[in-house]
């Protein structure tokens, strides 16, 4: 079962770190294009939109790694004391 | 030959316009009245047929499968607010995988690699997290967009920032299990279409491939599910500890 698990974990890392990133870069541009359209403030609202979701994007791929360390750690301590 | 996103168009099979509303069936619509018939049906035979200490074949299946679930859920929600998730999540992970196998099947057709589908999933889970939020903490969830910790000349920056990282949530949740089952099958029909369209010498290769793909197909059904579940749970755990 523990061979099983690494490698369902493993899959989980790949398939979820990737889309979390480009996701939110792109709801960043996409808000910030929106801002442009409505306060007519362009090149601004895209320009800042996309830092942002960048930002955004890194801090839910750091949130996520976060979480798998500590799961990671869990289970190291459930091993040792079982 | 074939386009190879030939078997992701939709097809009409008994028309209905009611009041200028679309509401036929379709192939999508009987792919996933047969995913739902199959959840259903394969609970409604164990319970019908008596619950035993002593599980017979299908019974196991469906005991570890729901036990899996629960641990899952007491995993991310915790144990005393995640009872009430359990049915929530159990069918939402046995819908998806059956979709997600049933897909499978040659000359089926696969609901969730349609973009419409997951995306009602998730922006339903989406509107469910707020509900749940406002209605645990009332206006205090409004802090769930300023993380703990975080100096007050930050604030203005980080709001935004927080802003755009929840509503990446449901479109990341949406689009992962859409991307990933529609370059499946994609993957599959081009080497099918290569193993048709070859000389005999050289067609049993690709579809060698097609029967080594399908194999990992059957994996990453297994995989999605669980991925778009276990994140539902992540998500749902986030609004009630509130950090």
């Amino acid at each position: 079962m523990s061979n099983n698990n690494g490698f369902r974990q493993g899959m989980q890392i790949a398939f979820r770190l990737g889309t979390e990133l480009t996701v939110a870069t792109f709801i960043g541009a996409m808000l910030g294009y929106g801002v442009d359209r409505f306060f007519d403030v362009r090149p601004w609202g895209l320009a800042i939109g996309v830092v942002l979701g960048g930002a955004a994007g890194s801090m839910n791929v750091y949130r996520a790694a976060m979480l798998m360390t500590l799961e990671e750690q869990n289970t190291e301590e459930d091993d040792n004391n079982s | 030959m074939e386009s190879p996103l030939h078997h992701f168009e939709v097809h009409t099979i008994i028309p209905i316009h009611i009041a200028g509303l679309d509401l036929s069936i379709n192939n999508a619509v009987v792919a996933m009245w047969v995913g739902l018939a199959i959840v259903a049906g394969s609970f409604m035979l164990a319970v019908s047929r008596g619950i035993s200490p002593i599980p017979g074949k299908l019974q196991s299946i469906l005991e570890i499968s729901l036990e899996f679930i629960r641990s899952m859920v007491y995993e991310f929600i915790g144990e005393d607010e995640g009872k009430k998730y359990v049915p929530f999540i159990a069918s939402l992970f046995l819908f998806i995988l059956a979709c997600n196998l049933i897909g499978l099947i040659p000359g089926s057709y696969t609901i969730t690699s349609q973009l419409a589908v997951t995306g009602a999933f998730a922006v339903g889970i989406f509107i469910l997290t707020l509900v749940i939020g406002f209605g645990k903490h009332g206006m205090h969830f409004l802090g769930i967009l300023v993380p703990p910790g975080v100096p007050k000349i930050m604030i203005p920056l980080m709001v935004p920032i927080e802003i755009i990282s929840m509503l990446a949530r449901p479109i990341s949740l949406a689009v992962r299990l859409f991307a990933n089952m529609t370059a499946g099958h994609t993957v599959l029909a081009v080497l099918f279409g290569l193993a048709m369209t070859g000389p005999l010498w050289l067609g049993w290769l690709p579809f060698g491939f097609t029967i080594v793909i399908n194999g990992l197909e059957i994996a990453i059904a297994f995989i999605q599910a669980y991925i778009f579940t276990t994140l539902t749970c992540v998500y749902i755990g986030d609004v009630i500890k509130l950090h």
